[in-house]
Order: C-alpha cells, then sequence, then structure tokens
C-alpha cells in the first residue's frame, strides 16, 4: 500500500533521512519508534509532500508518487496527522471536520451550494465525530476546547478525508495517560483495511497497536520486524535510554 | 466563515431602509451622493471578498472596476454591442482578467501579494493611458445607461438610477453571501485559517483562490460599468493605484470580513468626503485621521467595534425572550 525506497535527505550538512525504505502492505499498523531528532517527522515531510526527498522513491498503492504535489497525493488517498496541531483555528470543531469530509467529496470547491450541508458530508462529519470521540464539541470552537480534544481533532481532520494510508505523527503527545489511553482504544475501532503509520513515544501504546515496527536512529532504520523481536532488542533500550539520559 | 447574526441583519435592513428613504426624497445633489455610495460599496463588497475572507489584500480593485469601466464603455459605444449585452460581456471580461491575476498572485503571501497585484495594475493602468483606442488622456465619453423604458423606468432621470444601483447592490450583496457560504467559500476560509491544512487535505490551494478572485473580478467589473454609465464619461484615473488604496481604506473603516462594515464604510467615507471638502480642502487630513484612530482602536472598523459590543448580547437576549425565559443580564463585553 505504501514503500518507500531508499529515501534520502540533507539539510546543509546535517543528513536526517539516510537510505530509509519500508513497505506496509494493507491494513497494515506500523509504528515508527525513536529518541527526538531521529528524523520522524522528517520522513512523514517526504512521504507527504511537504519535503522533497534528495533521493528515492514513494509509491502509494503501486503507484509512484514522488512527483505529485501534497495535495495530489492526499487526493490519491494519503492523509496525515501533525505532531503541533495543524488546525483551523477560529473555526467550531464541525466545519473543522467538514472541510476536511468537503475536499473528499468534491464539494470544495463548487460556488453554488454550500459543502458544509451536503448530507454526504454531514455524514462523513458524524462518523468521524464518533470514531474520535468529538460529539459533545461539535459546535465549540477549536480555540474553546482544551488541549486533548484539539489532539482528537487533529486525527479526525485527517480521517475526515477518508484515506486509505493515515500518517499520525505522535498523536499522544502532551496528553495525559488517560488520554492516551482512549486514544489507543479509537486506533483499534478504526477500520481494519486502513493502512496506519504512526509515530509514537508511548513504548506501551506503540507495542499494544503495531503490526510491525520500525526504528529509526539519527535517520537511519536499526530495526525493522514484529514488536515481539522489538520489545528484546538490546539496541532499542540502548536507543531509548540513551535519549532519556539527554533529555 | 461567514455568518449572519441579529445585528448584520439589523443593519442591513437599516442601510437598506435608509437609502430607499434618501432615494426617494433626495434632491439631484443628494441623488449623485448616493449612487457614488452605492457604487463603491459594490467595489468594496468586491475587495472585502478577497482581503476579509481570504487574506487577500489586493491593490488592483480600482484597475479591475477601470478594466470593466472600459470594456462596457468601448463595446457600447465603438464594438455597437447593444447595453446589456455590453454589461454582461465587461463582467466576464474583468472576472477573466481578475482570474488570471488571482492565479499569477495565489502563492505569494502579505506584502509580496499586495505588490504583486498593485503591479497588475499599473499594468493595466499605463496601457489604457497609452492605447489610443481608450482615447489616452481625454478618456471615452458618449456612455449609455441601460434602456428600461419597456417597464417605463428612464434611468437617464438620476432618482430612478440611484434605484438601479440599490438593486444591483442587493443583487451583489446577495451573490456575495452565497459565494461565501459556497463550497468555494468554505474553503477559502480554510485557506485563510491555515493553507497548509487544506493542501494537506488535497485541495489545490491556487485554484480556489483565483475562483474567488475572479468572482470578486467580475462584482469589481459591474461597479465599473455603473460608474461608467453614472459619469457618462470614463478616464484613465480610473484604474490608478489610488482608487484601489481608497478601496482598501473603505473596507477596513467599515469593518473586514464582515460584509456589512464595507457598506457603512462606503457610505461613511462618501459623507465624510463631501461633507469635510465642503468645509476645507484639507479633507484628506481628516478622513486619515479616522482612519488611523480607528486601526488603533484595534477594532475590526466602525462596524466591527459595534458588532463586539452588542453583535453577541443582541443574539442571546434574542434567544433568551424566544426561549421565553427572562432576558439575563449580561455583564462585560461579548
Ligand atoms: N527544515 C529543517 N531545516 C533544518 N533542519 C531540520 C529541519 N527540519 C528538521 N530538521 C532537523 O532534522 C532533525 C530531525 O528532525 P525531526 O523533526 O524529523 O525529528 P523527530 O524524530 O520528529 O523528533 P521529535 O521526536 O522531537 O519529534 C533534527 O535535528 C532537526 O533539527
Ligand atoms: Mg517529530
Amino acid at each position: 500500500m505504501l514503500e518507500l525506497q531508499g529515501l534520502d535527505k540533507s539539510f546543509g550538512a546535517v543528513h536526517v533521512t539516510r537510505n530509509v525504505s519500508m513497505k506496509l502492505e494493507r491494513g497494515e499498523r506500523r509504528v515508527i519508534l525513536g529518541p527526538n531528532g531521529a528524523g520522524k517527522t522528517t520522513l512523514f515531510n517526504q512521504i507527504v509532500g511537504e519535503l522533497t526527498p534528495d533521493k528515492g522513491t514513494i509509491h502509494l498503492a503501486g503507484q509512484d508518487v514522488t512527483g505529485l504535489s501534497v495535495a495530489g497525493r492526499a487526493r490519491q488517498g494519503l492523509s496525515r496527522s501533525y505532531q503541533k496541531n495543524t488546525l483551523f483555528d477560529g473555526l467550531t470543531v464541525e466545519e473543522n471536520l467538514g472541510l476536511a469530509a468537503a475536499v473528499h467529496t468534491g464539494h470544495a470547491t463548487r460556488l453554488w451550494s454550500d459543502s458544509l450541508a451536503k448530507p454526504e458530508v454531514r455524514e462523513i462529519v458524524a462518523e468521524v465525530a464518533n470514531q474520535v470521540n468529538l460529539m459533545p464539541y461539535l459546535h465549540a470552537k477549536v480555540s474553546e476546547v482544551s488541549y486533548g480534544v484539539r489532539r482528537q481533532l487533529e486525527v479526525g481532520v485527517a480521517l475526515a478525508t477518508r484515506p486509505m494510508v493515515l500518517l499520525m505523527d505522535e498523536p499522544t503527545s502532551g496528553v495525559g495517560p488517560e488520554m492516551s489511553k482512549g486514544f489507543h482504544d479509537l486506533l483499534n475501532n478504526l477500520p481494519r483495511d486502513l493502512t496506519i503509520l504512526i509515530i509514537e513515544h508511548d513504548m506501551d501504546l506503540a507495542f499494544d497497536v503495531a503490526d510491525t515496527i520500525t526504528v529509526l536512529n539519527y535517520g537511519e532504520v536499526v530495526f525493522d520486524g514484529l514488536p515481539e523481536a522489538a520489545r528484546g532488542s538490546k539496541l532499542l533500550k540502548e536507543i531509548y535510554l540513551g535519549s532519556w539520559e539527554d533529555a | 466563515m461567514f455568518r449572519h447574526n441579529t445585528l448584520r441583519y439589523g443593519a442591513l435592513v437599516l442601510l437598506a431602509a435608509g437609502a430607499v428613504a434618501h432615494a426617494v426624497t433626495a434632491g439631484y445633489f443628494g441623488l449623485e451622493i448616493l449612487t457614488e455610495i452605492l457604487i463603491l460599496a459594490i467595489l468594496v463588497l468586491a475587495l472585502d471578498i478577497v482581503a476579509g475572507f481570504g487574506g487577500m489584500v489586493s491593490l488592483c480593485h480600482g484597475a479591475l472596476m477601470g478594466v470593466g469601466a472600459y470594456a462596457f464603455a468601448l463595446l457600447s459605444t465603438k464594438a455597437g454591442i447593444s447595453v446589456p449585452l455590453s454589461m454582461v460581456a465587461a463582467v466576464a471580461i474583468t472576472g477573466a482578467g481578475a482570474w488570471v491575476v488571482g492565479a499569477v498572485c495565489a502563492r505569494s503571501h502579505g506584502i509580496y501579494f499586495i505588490m504583486a497585484t498593485l503591479a497588475f495594475g499599473q499594468m493595466a493602468y499605463s496601457y489604457v493611458f497609452e492605447a489610443p483606442v481608450f482615447g489616452g488622456d481625454d478618456g471615452l465619453g458618449g456612455i449609455s445607461r441601460p434602456d428600461l423604458s419597456l417597464v417605463g423606468i428612464d434611468l437617464d432621470d438620476s432618482r430612478s438610477f440611484a434605484l438601479f444601483c440599490l438593486a444591483a447592490l442587493t443583487l451583489v450583496y446577495g451573490a456575495a453571501v452565497i459565494t461565501l457560504r459556497s463550497g468555494l467559500g468554505r474553503s477559502l476560509s480554510g485557506v485563510m485559517h491555515n493553507a497548509q491544512r487544506m493542501r494537506a487535505l488535497g485541495l489545490t490551494v491556487w485554484r480556489v483562490k483565483a475562483d474567488i478572485f475572479g468572482v470578486s473580478g467580475m462584482i469589481a467589473g459591474l461597479a465599473g460599468v455603473l460608474a461608467a454609465q453614472h459619469s457618462m464619461y470614463i478616464s484613465p484615473g480610473l484604474l490608478n493605484w489610488t482608487v484601489s488604496g481608497e478601496a482598501l481604506v473603505v473596507v477596513i473603516l467599515g469593518g473586514l470580513g464582515t460584509l456589512v462594515g464595507p457598506l457603512v464604510g462606503a457610505a461613511a467615507f462618501v459623507v465624510l468626503k463631501h461633507e469635510v471638502s465642503a468645509l476645507t480642502s484639507y479633507w484628506h487630513l481628516v478622513v486619515g485621521s479616522i482612519l488611523i484612530a480607528v486601526v488603533l482602536s484595534r477594532a475590526n472598523g466602525i462596524f466591527g467595534w459595534v458588532e463586539a459590543r452588542w453583535g453577541a448580547k443582541l443574539d442571546r437576549r434574542l434567544a433568551d425572550s424566544t426561549r421565553g425565559t427572562e432576558a439575563q443580564e449580561v455583564t462585560g463585553d461579548a
């Protein structure tokens, strides 16, 4: 469903992505682990097209999308959430979801009808709001809801384009343990055929949702395999202990 | 995202009633002023759509209005095309031109966007000034108004023409609301709040900006057509960037991104200009001082200020009273 081949990216002298390859099957849930600054977000930015890799290719559902724009890739079924909330702050939760659903259904560029009033759009909004527990907040402005709710909305907006492949960049970053648990239920309730690539710092959550795990360190894939194998990996412990000591 | 509230509806009713009352009772000079306000109001609505709801601060809307005026004048006086058809064609031509400007400028932001639109505007200005077909400095005359004698209306009468412009403004306001509430308008709002996210959702951002700029251009073009019909003579000064600057002043004075505010701004601006210029030729100083005061007050223009104080309060009062409960006292600013 999603295949990365030999992705490479440098910022000047800083080599942030080193020959990264991975392959996700349809419905696979892969977790990317790695210490701060390992290049996880930079990798996401290259997958969705916000950054251009120096080398390498990206295939989505068998099609080479390396040359496509951000919007073009999104229309092919790729969607992402951001580590740092990237929402429509002045608008309501419902409008945030509606804007995304409108793009997906093709109503976002029509001049004669209100996209947010379209039954297809409202249906997606209601469904996603249920999936990410946003029902009570639909009419609140983003600026009026708590940080945790905004994190849910961040994922909700990404889901409202009904993607084939969903990239989530630390959905639980900055939220408490209770909310983290909620996210984990949420993830397990998403359709099984949705392919998910998720960056996660919370090890418990990571091992719980992951079919497969990739560990990045200094921009390089240092582990790629099943969670059981990762759990016992000495390398992983070293990397994580290392980063905790640095912090 | 555009919403009507009680205050906005109320203001619209008041403005419309005031305009109609004035149109019925005023003498020649009063009608000239009213028509000037109505045409300016159409232009600033066009500008508010792009600047207030899309963050695209344009300094070429005066030029777009000029394009509409010249296109209409040329088609109806030189090409021998009927007045109504020339009007439609002029609006379409201006819209198409604006779409191109929007498409080219869509990738730039802030000051660069402003400068790019200014450059387009000045290009149009100098072209109209230099090309012989436009009559150069002398401009074009002999422009006629639509013939509505079939329905018993003589538009050469200034009262009828003022009412005609009021009807046009009403239509334009409706079109602006429909545009802002359409899928395209909603997306525009998304783009203004967070263009990066809209792109990540799969929206071709430049297309949305260009399409909206095109719609706005059509409205500016209509303002130009009416301006040409109003004075029956046009000159390149219409395309000068100062006209665009003045339109921007009016939008900010009235309340950016409120649609109703720019209407208030247009009325305030024209009345102020005529009243103050009757007293002193330094009227620009007075209007300038008022603009500075409005900007420094941190309110969103005259209407934005009114809305911030009473808009939400009014809605709550009304909601309370329709629920049949006692209207609750609201403390502090809404
Ligand atoms: N646009 C940029 N220009 C220069 N350096 C950058 C840029 N973006 C990221 N970097 C650098 O690339 C490295 C990887 O950053 P990235 O954000 O991908 O890390 P990360 O794995 O997501 O870390 P975190 O867990 O903190 O989110 C960091 O050293 C960062 O400073
Ligand atoms: Mg990151």
